[in-house]
Order: C-alpha cells, then structure tokens, then sequence
C-alpha cells in the first residue's frame, strides 16, 4: 500500500505511514457481522474530534486573514507569487503558518496512534500512548484544544514524516 | 468465558491456506488460524487482553488483509471485531454463505483505491482577486481591524478554498468513475472535501493512478489528491450484517469549514 501526494509543494498533512490516510476506513469501514461485538475505540474517538478542532480552528481562521492583510491587491499580480510570500513571511507567522496549523493536525493523530515511531520501542510506545488517550479523555476540552493547536513538535519521536516538515521549517527559519 | 472470544480479521473461500508466518494482533502477536465454515473460512486469532486501536494493532490487521488479499479475494473485517467464540463465527458465516461468495466474486482480482481531496492553501490570492464576497471582508477588516473581523475574513477564506476544491473535485470524478468498478464516499474526514473509495481492477489500477496524477498536475492551484492503495475492498463489503455496500451519498463537500 502507497500514499501519493500529487501537490508536494502544499503538503498539509505530514503522512509517515500509510494509517493516517486510510485510519477511518480501517475503523469505519469494512464487513460488520451483527453478532459480533466490538472493541472499544474510545481513544481513536477522541482522536477524531482533537483533528477537527484544529481544521477548522480560529486559529487556522486568523492566518488565513493575515495572508490576507499582507496581500497587495494593487501591485502587479505576477511580481510577487503567494508561495514566496509565504516563506517571505515566515518569520512573522512565528511557528504557525495555517501549513503548519495542518500539519500539527495529522502530527497530533500521528503521534497519539503511534504512526511516527517506526523505530521507537513498541511497548513503551503502546503504554504511552494508551496513556496520553485516557488522559485526554478527561482532561477539559479546552486544554485539549489548545495542545492540539499547537502542534506536537514539542514531544514525542522523531518520525520519518516529520523530517521533511522538520527541514522546510528551516528552511524557511 | 474471555479465553474462547476470536478476534476475525476476514472471510476467504475455504481450502485457502495462510500465509506461514501469519500474525494478527496483541503483543506478542496472536497466531492466526483459519475456521473453516463450509464453502468460506474466517481467518481468526485469539483477542489480547487488552485490545484496543493502537498503531501496530491497526498495522497487523491490515497488514494480513493485504497479504490475504494478494492473489486471491477477501472479505476484509472492520478493525475490532470480536466473536464470543469460534462457533458464533461459524454460525455467523454459514447464514450468509451465498451473499459472502457472490462479494468475493465480485471483488476477484480487484482491489480498493482511496482517493482523499484537501483545498490547495497556496493560492490564496488568486481566491482573494476571484471572489467579491473575500475581497469585501478583507476591505472591511483592513478599515477597522478587528479579531471577530480576521476570523470573518479567515472563515470565509477556508470556504472558498474548499469550494474550489470541491469543484475541482467534481470535475475528475467522471474520468475515475468511468475506470473503477464502483465508487462511494467514505466516511467525512476533516480537512477533506472528498474522501472517496474506487473498486478498480488490479489491471487497471496503474492506469488510474495515471489519470489522478495528470489532473492533480493540472489543477494544483485548486485541490491536493492523494490516492491510498492498493487497499483491502473495506470499502465494498456489506457494512451491516445483510446489506450490500452502501450506494454514494453526498459528502459534506465543505467539511474544512467544520462543525
């Protein structure tokens, strides 16, 4: 199984593995037999509605308006392309460019599932991470959306997902 | 009475044998088996303890289908679906022999393509100078700068990234309708304003990929595809119980904007 991106230049979803694509059909779809109970995916859950808070975030809403309000109707449209604006103003968007604001999304899934950490040492990985999903589920959903909003650069592993996020980070730096 | 309970992964036609070194869920992984229920076998292991979504769990399951799937059909489980015990599967299976052979038919030599559609964030001017309704917010905001007024203008920004992706969208689904077997739309995925699912033969599938790689070249400005697969058919097995795949219904074509 292969995951292609076919816009490279506007990756707004880190994807290491394959699971973070294909995490719903796995969940939701697929045969159901009515006598068959099923186990619980309380976690993935909570997963989900953490992932959709971000997307449709103020905070995705606000720079969005600030490449707006940085955008000069006036001058010549071919003079300055939006791509170099956005690394032109990466400095001023500090860490949370609405690319990044996506990112983190697919990076806080990533994480919580495990998806990063090819290398990392499964059970420790799994007790983690069944960990992080009940903490989570108690903790006020405020908090949880503004952890989720701002990224999970600050933990976890070092992904194979992320080392390309990692370097145009940089490379914007 | 935990000890009996299977975990099922799939149904194959009977008389299959295993990949040899098959392994399913839990840690250790459980071996697998086959239980064999007339003309069909399921493919079961014991369930772990504590079974629950994890990455490796969510892996081995896919993982067998995807071997399973190789050269013969399967009827992929959705992830997490345990039997009290071996003869409630059987049981299960046998009911529904004719309907489990005629999907099997059906997805022979034909595997699932799953197609995923974001809005293209790069193009926010080209957005700004085509839609009247932005430009006027933008104005606005830029007169008397407000918070409420940036999200305003933000929100209406994501909306008309995703209404361009959407269209985009629109435009490719009749070229890969026309190459696939069968298509319907999975489940809402945030951030998506397609997440849809293709039952293309395997002869064709490099074909397909093709197709979407042309028109993603072609319409980058507007929407970024990304094709999954080959995939188990997750997407064209009955969903509960009796009923055959669901037929395509309408997505919430702007679900970047959320709920």
């Amino acid at each position: 199984m292969t995951t292609t991106t076919y816009n490279e230049a506007v990756a707004c979803v880190p994807r290491a593995g394959t699971l973070y694509d294909v995490l719903e059909l796995i969940l939701d779809r697929g045969m159901v037999i009515d006598v068959f109970v099923r186990v619980s995916l309380v976690g993935i859950e909570i997963l989900k509605i953490d992932a959709r808070i971000v997307v449709a975030s103020v905070d995705t809403y606000l720079r969005f308006a600030e490449v707006c309000n940085r955008l000069d109707l006036n001058q010549d449209a071919t003079s300055r392309t939006v791509p170099e604006l956005f690394s032109g103003m990466a400095s001023g968007l500090s860490r949370t460019g609405a690319k990044r604001a996506a990112k983190s999304v697919g990076g806080k899934v990533k994480e919580a599932i495990g998806v990063a950490g090819e290398d990392e040492d499964e059970d420790e990985r799994a007790e983690e991470e069944r960990d992080r999903l009940e903490e989570t589920e108690d903790r006020p959903r405020k908090r949880r959306t503004a952890e989720a909003a701002s990224g999970s650069r600050g933990s976890g592993g070092s992904g194979g997902g992320r080392s390309r996020g990692d370097s145009r980070r940089s490379e914007e730096a | 009475m935990a000890a009996s309970r299977v975990y099922v992964y799939g149904i194959v036609h009977a008389g299959r044998a295993l990949p040899p070194d098959a392994r399913g869920v839990g840690r250790p992984p459980a071996p697998v088996r086959l239980l064999p229920a007339g003309a069909l076998a399921a493919v079961v292991s014991d369930v772990p303890d504590d079974l629950r979504a994890r990455r490796r769990d969510l892996m081995a399951h896919q993982d067998l289908l995807m071997r399973l799937g190789t050269d013969a059909p399967v009827l992929p489980m959705r992830f997490g679906m345990v039997a009290e015990d071996a003869r409630t599967v059987e049981e299960a299976v046998a009911a529904a022999t004719a309907g489990h052979l005629a999907v099997l038919e059906r997805l022979r030599g034909r595997t699932e393509l799953n197609l995923k559609a974001t809005p293209a964030q790069s193009e926010i001017e080209a957005l700004v100078r085509a839609d009247a309704g932005v430009r006027r917010l933008m104005t606005q905001v830029r007169r008397t700068p407000s918070y409420e007024g940036n999200v305003r203008l933000g929100q209406a920004v994501a909306e008309g990234l995703a209404r361009r992706a959407a269209e985009a969208v629109e435009e490719v689904l009749p070229a890969l309708t026309a190459l696939a077997d069968d298509f319907v739309r999975g489940p809402d995925v945030p951030g998506c304003v397609l997440n849809g699912s293709f039952l293309v033969p395997k002869a064709v599938s490099e074909r397909f990929r093709a197709e979407v790689e042309r028109f993603a070249a072609a319409h980058a400005e507007r929407v970024e595809l990304r094709l999954t697969g080959p995939l188990p058919c997750y997407s064209f097995v009955p969903q509960d119980g009796a009923e055959p795949a669901p037929p395509g219904r309408p997505s919430a074509q702007y679900a970047v904007t959320g709920s």
